[in-house]
């Protein structure tokens, strides 16, 4: 009975701040969501009205949103893995030394580097510079800022470190001996990896994933800056909702929406890994 | 030098050393692996100096050393974990130096296992086996077969987190021999077991080598354990080969005094050789040709024989007086220390149990040995 007490008064904290801040809220949006508003005012209601207009009016920014993320997601997943592998198993005792490196670049700020790279791929910005005195160029180019391919780079670079973490996680789990045991009894370097080392850290890729899903996903300030007219993430539309459109019933539904799509990506995405790394050949 | 009377003192062979002598006998025209001049070294630290190591079909090899005296990368070299830094390795007349691990026809037990823990006992077995392509059937008759081999039948679908360490080290054992591997490399294949496990693994391992006709080379720091398993150790220290030899002959012959105390007990007394004369510093000289300069003369303790009066050794060509500070019963024998006049003190293992009663603690004795039963070595620093 003491330990129980003893246990519950040290989940009591987080779990109250789970439940304040998030669950309730959350709860609460969620029913809002079936609600409606009229001449400015929430009215109590049970519509699927909301859901409707999202999946009609609303798709485009929806799917493109999923899309874009999925991008980011995956190439960070990608360079975050390549990184960390090259922390764990080819830097020596270096290794921790450049997981900080990556880690203490988080300390740079969101909007540092937002703007870092409005700098960058501006018109009068570094890489334009370049190319215009190395003679390439006579016009600026402006081809590098405000489009999707801004907004991929840009948070491509903000999330990496956050992907980082959860892969070098995972591989530090794998131990050498292992390795050497399946090199040891015929398997070759990229054999190896392929059943010994994917299969082992197949939880932090997933984490790593989504992570970076998540975070692309539900940004908006990153679009607005560097993304352009064509850039439109369902972020936007939602604050909008809530903002001067004082529509919470059907930024709730949007963001549900969104939620659900996140999910169901998420989920194939961990289908997918598990097919792909086989644990046993 | 001399040489200590062989056979006929000797207990007769067990069995098992009779089929051991007669294992060497028949391996012996084969060399299977041939190390020329292997050397290899960290920055400017020599992990093992260049040497050349046979070994023969049949033969179960303890490389046997202290920590740090290179017998590991030895090992790891012969599986190419470890590129050496120069010479060259042929296993099977084929030169194998360049190739990587998965291309020699070795396989090893690693010291930490090794076991893939998101596989399966009869997965991680059988997981080389796959690699090769091999059929279905024959794969799954040679996992069991493997798994029979080190007595784990009926555990192919346990996960490996549910193994202890004696199983784990089965399994890792039978991954390794389901290759049929020409060479078997152990590192420190018992180390990580309790006593009575390991008492019964050393059984095991023998009775494996013994079904299997493998040709065996495992690394350990544990004297007592290359003497039980092997037909020959190749002892080492700071990088290099000091002995290579059976064992009967390493314990009774050891070639350095640093064989000499790692490989069994011995009572080291300190002396000087001129002239072809030792002279020891507790006080009998010793005709013994050599080198002049600083030796030591080895006795084992069950070479030496104590009594309670010089005159009572009369047979020992040499005696030493000293006082009795302690007799342990061990059983078999009854180990003695005593503190000699000269103030080292030797250790005297004697089956004479009626001694005992005899002797006791404070006693002035008497220790002695015959002509043929101790070994003058150069000095070593320590």
């Amino acid at each position: 009975m003491k330990a129980v007490l003893r246990r519950g008064l040290l989940l009591a904290p987080s779990t109250a701040i789970f439940l304040g801040v998030f669950l309730v809220p959350a709860g609460f949006f969620l029913v809002v969501s079936f609600w409606r508003v009229r001449a400015y005012r929430l009215r109590p209601d049970a519509t699927f009205n909301n859901y409707s207009a999202v999946l009609t009016e609303y798709w485009q920014p929806l799917a493109f949103t999923l899309g874009i993320a999925l991008v980011i997601a995956v190439v960070t997943t990608a360079l975050a893995y390549a990184y960390a592998y090259f922390c764990r198993f080819r830097a020596g005792r270096f290794g921790m030394a450049f997981v900080f490196i990556a880690v203490i670049t988080l300390f740079g700020g969101y909007l540092t580097k937002i703007y870092m790279w409005k700098t960058i791929l501006g018109s009068s910005g570094i890489l334009n510079s370049a190319l215009a005195a190395l003679g390439l160029t006579d016009q600026p180019v402006t081809l590098f800022l405000f489009n999707p391919l801004a907004v991929v780079i840009t948070l491509v670079h903000y999330t990496l470190p956050l992907a980082i973490l959860p892969a070098y996680g995972a591989l530090r789990g794998v131990r050498d001996v292992d390795l050497e045991a399946a090199r040891d009894i015929g398997a070759g370097p990229w054999r190896a990896f392929y059943d010994i080392v994917l299969p082992q850290t197949r939880l932090g890729l997933l984490s790593a994933f989504s992570l970076t899903f998540l975070f692309a996903a539900g940004d908006y300030v990153t679009p607005t800056l560097v993304g352009g007219p064509h850039t439109s993430m369902i972020g936007l539309f939602i604050q909008s909702q809530f903002g001067h459109r004082v529509n919470a019933p059907m930024g709730a539904a949007m963001s549900f929406t969104m939620v659900a799509g996140c999910l169901v990506t998420i989920a194939l995405f961990a289908l997918i890994l598990r097919r792909m790394t086989r644990a046993v050949p | 030098m001399l040489d200590y009377p062989s056979a006929a003192v000797r207990a007769p062979l067990s069995a098992y050393e009779a089929e051991r002598a007669t294992l060497v006998e028949k391996a012996e025209p084969a060399p299977l692996v041939e190390l020329a001049g292997i050397r290899k070294s960290y920055g400017s630290v020599e992990a093992v100096h260049p040497l050349d190591l046979t070994i023969r079909k049949g033969e179960f090899v303890a490389i046997l050393g202290p920590s740090g005296c290179g017998k590991t990368t030895l090992l790891r070299m012969i599986g190419g974990f470890a590129q050496p830094s120069a010479g060259t390795i042929r296993i099977g007349g084929l030169d194998v130096t360049a190739l990587p691990p998965e291309r020699r026809p070795t396989n090893l037990v690693f010291q930490g296992y090794g076991l893939f823990p998101h596989m399966t006992v009869a997965q991680n077995i059988g997981y080389g086996l796959a690699i090769r392509k091999t059929p279905r059937a024959e794969k799954q008759r040679r996992v069991e077969e493997a798994m029979a081999l080190v007595r784990l039948e009926g555990f192919g679908d346990r996960p490996i987190a549910k193994l202890s360490g004696g199983q784990a080290q089965r399994v890792a054992l039978a991954r390794a021999l389901v290759m049929r591997p020409d060479v078997l490399l152990l590192d420190e294949p018992l180390g990580a077991l309790d006593l009575k496990l390991r008492r019964a693994m050393q059984e095991e391992l023998r009775r494996i080598h013994r079904e299997t006709g493998g040709t065996f080379v495992f690394v350990t720091h544990d004297q007592a354990e290359a003497m039980d398993l092997a037909t020959r150790i190749c002892v080492m220290a700071r990088g290099r080969v000091v002995q290579d030899g059976d064992p009967e002959t390493i314990y009774s012959s050891p070639a350095t005094m640093f064989v000499s105390t790692f490989i069994g007990e011995a009572n080291l007394f300190a002396g000087q050789r001129c002239g072809g004369v030792v002279t020891l510093g507790a006080g009998p000289t010793i005709p013994d040709p050599g080198e002049d300069g600083p030796v030591v003369c080895v006795v084992r303790p069950e070479r030496l024989w104590i009594d309670a009066g010089v005159e009572a050794l009369s047979e020992c060509a040499f005696r030493l007086a000293g006082v009795l500070e302690s007799a342990v019963f061990l059983g078999p024998f009854v180990n003695y220390t005593v503190r000699l006049d000269g103030g080292e003190s030797v250790t005297v293992s004697s089956r004479e149990i009626g001694l005992r009663t005899r002797l006791n603690a404070g006693d002035r004795v008497a220790v002695g040995w015959s002509i043929s039963d101790h070994r003058v070595l150069p000095h070593e620093a320590p």
